[in-house]
């Protein structure tokens, strides 16, 4: 269905983008208080001990006032957690990874706090550390948290089909085994609340760098003992989030808390970036072990998938995160025989929660890989073996979901990403050029001195260093949290008598620029300028919990909330109007450009801030909630099986790149985005999703990884963990193929993960195009490239380079 | 976190020496400080009980890049942004404009001054090999003298230097080239932008008829300081170039830099890599030259 937008779809600057880019906008470390004191955290240099006892005597006797808080302070639950409470607000018993806090010092001189905080002596006991989570299972595997009597956080399976037959009836099979590493989430702005208590029996304010007020509310409220209505949580601007804000803050926003209340005087919680990198939670490293049965003809028969995820030190999302992979690890493929299993273990390496593409970018890099694997061998092209394979209409899930009531147009996603790039005559003529072999492939682990030096015949001509390639990657990915958990948003608009229009949806802005596609989507059903849009801070006490902010749901979810709420003052207007005019109810009324007029006689015709004065003198209420439940959606724990997701979307990337074989280096040249996010809101908005999303997936692709060495952290800051800056990457080209639906506004649906979960993939295909070898471990980084593996300080016992 | 000290800006050179002669404190000088204030963040055991701080950038004389006879005195506080916008250094030294353009970021390039580079002799340095092979001679001055030494001479081991407590580097000396050298400045690091070099190589090279006549190589980051590779220049000077000897005398800098620095974690990956890439831009640079 065709329809004219006013402003639907067309490019809109951002409402925050003057304020920030003026630097007026004020970030949770822009707010100061009277009488504000800091908190600074106490540590163990361990990564799994046993805390015998903390000694403060250093810390008496001191000319400065200082406030200790430990566990003993905690009135309410001494640990939390969003699904599974195992993450104490300070630990007592035990510390299971290095990022543990058993103490907090509060004052009112940061820089001394940080001093004192390591005269603080706490007497500990090592225990064996658990850093590889294939032994996390194992009979005598030290257990982190030794109450629930195993290390298995959780165990999704899903069997569709016979799996054993499905093997059986196949031509060939291929087995490959690909991972990926622990990412950090990079935001800009390092963590920071402050907690300030309210005068009287008011309860408390916390503001901060917080992505979902309602998850920290409850968090709080729980550490408290205090109901959810006396705990106010505001957000302040965000430097960026990418799912990293939501557990990590909770648990700081419970610590800040507690010290407000018994200090009676606001407590600031600001971290360094090591204190950020070595505390914060991490995307799951995943081991993936996939077989695949396939045919001559092209067609998958079976696909069992083994896939373990490193949950680190606390459960936090993993139980979702694993639960997205269980639902999409087949890729967007319709096969018969899926075998599943993925499990979430504890470890003592840093927590893992979500981020951005939560549990999908893992399984896309190792299927996506296969299925050019695949191609390759039955001597067929990327796009052809998924133009066999690939979702359409009415196609079964692995989870045993027909696809229907949306546009399923993953194949003509993928036929405008190959048309638009060529791609097809240009992968053929890359792999038919590249037939070099990378010379330094055959230097060992323990290399001996003599293979490091070249013989004559493996010096490459620096005509034949830098070698191009083009890759594919494609998935479909579910919309919003499915049978995660209760999915529904608020929004609430205020009409003011002279037009003017106060909105805020119950869910936040992390910096992905939902409030200007809500100020859209309002302006577009009342027919005014966005500008005529106020758009109010996010505070937990004067907006329905609307869940998370989370699952690409932003659009979809609170979009269609706002859209709901603006719907309703515009049919009030309306009647107004009918009475008014005297003119039939349901006969068109246009709003535009400011003006109301009727569609058959344009003489009727009432600008909308008279109309709002109007309205407002007959006593018309002008403010509404707009309430938008998700549609119902189902999952069976044990074969699962059920319709996961109410609608999905689809996306295809084309990643070009050159690698230089002397090297290792890829130079990402151009990367074709093709996405249906459904009906697109803002088009600037929906293009800087993708600009993010490729450069953040190019990253995770071949330079981001967190080392760790016995549960240690090592990149603690950004001169060694590398993000790539704006020289890597070249042009970034987005293409929105807007598939229609039923839900969301007007369909809009969702974009934000869909944009980095595509792209690693992308770049291993390219890669493998480029130099005729594939590979199997995330981050594809130079000593990935000339050595197929990586190269840790602890190798070889000397230097440090 | 930064520590307390005094912070003196000096107007002129002889305040900031007499600021330096003065006995019994620790005092030290900052000019970008792009080394010294990420060195108090992570606490690096340099720059701790620092009593003084004299900081050197408003002085004039120390900024100026000119031409004295055939020489050009590039002052120790010129930035590397101003290294990359200067005419005199495009037009004899662009090697030197080649590295500087390499060099960390915008704003780092806006705040890291060459002179810092030198004193602070990281590993990973990148002005010191194209300064190197251009025969750079550094000016020292104290209160009580003032003298030049060579840069070579100058670097003695990583972060240490000759440079005593009471002297400041105030000038980088360059001897203009004959025209007749071509030569290359390679640096890898693990990402182009904001890159900390893994490997960096300089290579200025006169050939004459197909015939060395004048080789001069220093390399960054694969030893442990910047260090001209004196060695490997004998042996390949009066050869006829081909791609033969560019082979030879690749092999050569990789044996070389693996008796320096022996094998190391990281060996199995530079190794190789640095003869492929020396290779490489040897070929490189005759190709330009034809």
């Amino acid at each position: 269905m065709k329809q004219n937008f006013s402003i639907v779809g067309k490019p809109v600057i951002r409402e925050d983008g003057y304020e920030k880019v003026t630097g007026q906008a004020k970030f949770a470390d822009d707010y100061k208080f009277l009488n504000q004191l800091y908190g600074v955290m106490v540590r163990v240099p361990a990564a799994h001990a046993l805390i015998k006892s903390i000694d403060y005597s250093a810390l008496k006797n001191l000319q400065s006032k200082i406030f200790i808080f430990d566990s003993n302070d905690v009135p309410g639950e001494k640990k939390i957690g969003l699904i599974k409470r195992d993450q104490p607000v300070f630990c007592y018993d035990k510390i299971v990874t290095p990022g543990d806090v058993v103490a907090m010092l509060v004052g009112e001189d940061e820089d001394e706090l940080r001093l004192l905080a390591r005269k603080v002596k706490i007497e500990f006991e090592q225990l064996p550390v658990l850093s590889d989570p294939t032994k996390a299972l194992d009979k005598n595997a030290p257990l982190i948290h030794p109450e629930f009597g195993t290390n298995l956080i959780v165990h999704y399976p899903l069997r569709k089909g016979d799996i054993e037959k499905g093997f059986a009836k196949s031509e060939s099979i291929l087995e490959e085994t690909y991972t990926t590493p622990h990412v950090e989430h990079a935001y800009l702005e390092p963590e920071c609340v402050t907690a300030i208590p309210l005068e009287g029996n008011k309860g408390i304010r916390i503001l901060g760098s917080i992505q979902n007020p309602f998850s920290a509310r409850k968090m709080v409220a729980l550490a408290l003992n205090w109901p959810l209505t006396k705990v106010r949580i505001e957000q302040a601007e965000l430097g960026g989030s990418f799912g990293g804000k939501d557990d990590i803050m909770c648990v700081l926003s419970a610590r800040a808390a507690i010290a407000a209340l018994k200090t009676n005087r606001p407590v600031k919680i600001k971290y360094t970036r090591e204190e950020s990198i070595l505390e914060s939670y991490k995307r799951h490293p995943y081991i993936m072990h996939y077989k695949v049965g396939y045919n001559r003809d092209g067609k998958i028969k079976a696909m069992k998938i083994d896939i373990l995820a490193d949950g680190g030190a606390y459960a936090s999302m993993t139980p979702y995160v694993t639960w997205r992979t269980v639902v999409q690890a087949t890729g967007p493929y319709e096969i018969e025989n899926v075998w599943t299993d993925v499990r979430g273990v504890y470890t003592n390496n840093p927590y893992t929660g979500a981020m951005r593409g939560f549990g999908s970018p893992q399984p896309i890099f190792a299927q996506e890989s296969i299925m050019d694997e695949i191609a390759i061998r039955l001597e067929m092209t990327p796009d052809e073996i998924r133009g066999i394979n690939g979702y359409h209409a009415g196609s079964i899930t692995a989870s045993g979901q027909k696809l229907e009531k949306h546009d399923v147009n993953l194949l003509s996603v993928i036929g405008t990403a190959v048309d638009k790039t060529n791609f097809r005559s240009r992968w053929i003529e890359n792999k038919n050029k590249n037939i070099i072999k990378i010379p330094t492939h055959k230097i060992k682990n323990k290399p001996s001195i003599s293979s490091l030096i070249l013989k004559k015949d493996e010096f490459i001509e620096p005509s034949n260093l830098l070698r191009k390639g083009i890759g594919l990657a494609a998935s479909f990915r579910g919309c919003s949290l499915g049978a995660e958990g209760i999915d529904a948003a608020a929004s609430y608009i205020s009409v003011q008598p002279d037009g003017s229009v106060y909105l805020l949806c119950g869910l936040a802005e992390n910096g992905q620029g939902m409030r200007t596609t809500y100020c859209i989507i309002a302006s577009e059903v009342l027919g005014i300028s966005p500008e005529n849009i106020f758009y109010l801070e996010h505070e937990t006490k004067i907006i329905p919990d609307s869940g998370p902010t989370v699952a690409s749901r932003s659009t979809i979810m609170g979009g269609a909330s706002v859209k709901i709420a603006a719907e309703t003052i515009r049919e009030r207007l309306e009647n107004l109007l009918y009475l008014k005019w005297n003119i039939p109810p349901h006969e068109n009324l246009i709003f535009k450009n400011n003006f109301v007029y009727s569609e058959s006689d344009s003489q009727k015709k009432i600008s909308f801030p008279e109309l709002c004065s109007l309205a407002y003198g007959q006593a018309i209420n002008l403010a509404a909630l707009g309430w938008y439940p998700g549609p119902k959606v189902h999952w069976d724990e044990v074969h699962g099986q059920g319709p996961a997701y109410f609608t999905y979307v689809y996306g295809c990337q084309v990643a070009e790149v050159t690698v230089n074989i002397g090297t290792g280096e890829v130079y990402v040249d151009k990367v074709t985005a093709v996405h249906d996010p459904g009906r697109v809101i803002n088009l600037l908005g929906a293009q800087g999703q993708v600009y993010g999303g490729v450069t953040q997936g190019a990253g995770y692709a071949l330079w981001e990884e967190v080392d760790k060495h016995e549960g240690f952290v090592r990149e603690l800051n950004f001169d060694q963990y590398l993000i790539p800056t704006s020289k890597e990457i070249g042009e970034i080209v987005p293409i929105f193929l807007e598939g229609e639906d039923i839900y969301g506004p007007w369909g809009g649906k969702s974009l934000g993960e869909p944009t980095l979960e595509l792209t690693a993939a992308a770049i291993n295909n390219a890669i493998r195009n480029a130099v005729g070898e594939r590979f199997y471990n995330l981050p594809i980084n130079l000593e990935e490239v000339l050595l197929k593996r990586k190269l840790r300080p602890e190798d070889l016992t000397r230097g440090s380079s | 976190m930064i520590p307390a000290f005094d912070f003196v800006q000096a107007k002129t050179l002889n305040a900031a020496l007499k600021l330096l002669s003065g006995k019994g404190k620790n005092v030290k000088v900052i000019a970008g400080g792009t080394d010294i204030i990420p060195g108090f963040q992570i606490e690096s055991r340099r720059f701790q009980n620092i009593d003084r701080l004299i900081d050197i950038n408003s002085i004039k004389e120390l900024k100026s890049i000119e031409k004295k006879g055939s020489n050009i005195l590039i002052g120790a506080t010129a930035t590397f942004a101003e290294l990359v916008d200067n005419p005199l250094i495009n037009k004899y030294f662009p090697l030197l404009s080649k590295t500087a353009i390499t060099i960390g970021s915008v704003q780092i390039r806006n705040r890291a001054t060459i002179g810092g580079n030198l004193i602070n002799n990281a590993p990973c340095a990148d002005a010191v090999p194209p300064l190197l092979v251009y025969n750079a001679k550094i000016r020292l001055q104290s209160a009580k003298r003032t003298h030049e030494i060579s840069l070579q001479k100058f670097l003695l081991k990583p972060y240490k230097t000759a440079l005593k407590p009471d002297e400041i580097l105030t000038k980088i000396i360059l001897p203009i080239l004959p025209e007749d050298y071509r030569g290359d400045f390679y640096k890898l690091g693990r990402r182009t932008g904001v890159a900390i070099s893994r490997i960096t190589l300089a290579v200025l090279v006169k050939i004459v008829d197909s015939v060395v006549k004048d080789i001069r190589i220093a390399s960054g980051a694969i030893t442990p300081i910047g260090i001209r590779l004196i060695d490997l220049e004998k042996s390949a000077i009066g050869k006829t170039i081909s791609s033969e000897f560019f082979k030879d005398l690749s092999i050569k800098l990789g044996k070389y830099v693996l008796e320096i620095t022996g094998l190391r974690w990281s060996s199995s990956y530079k190794l190789p890599v640095v003869q492929q890439m020396f290779y490489s831009r040897l070929s490189g640079i005759v190709k330009g030259m034809s």
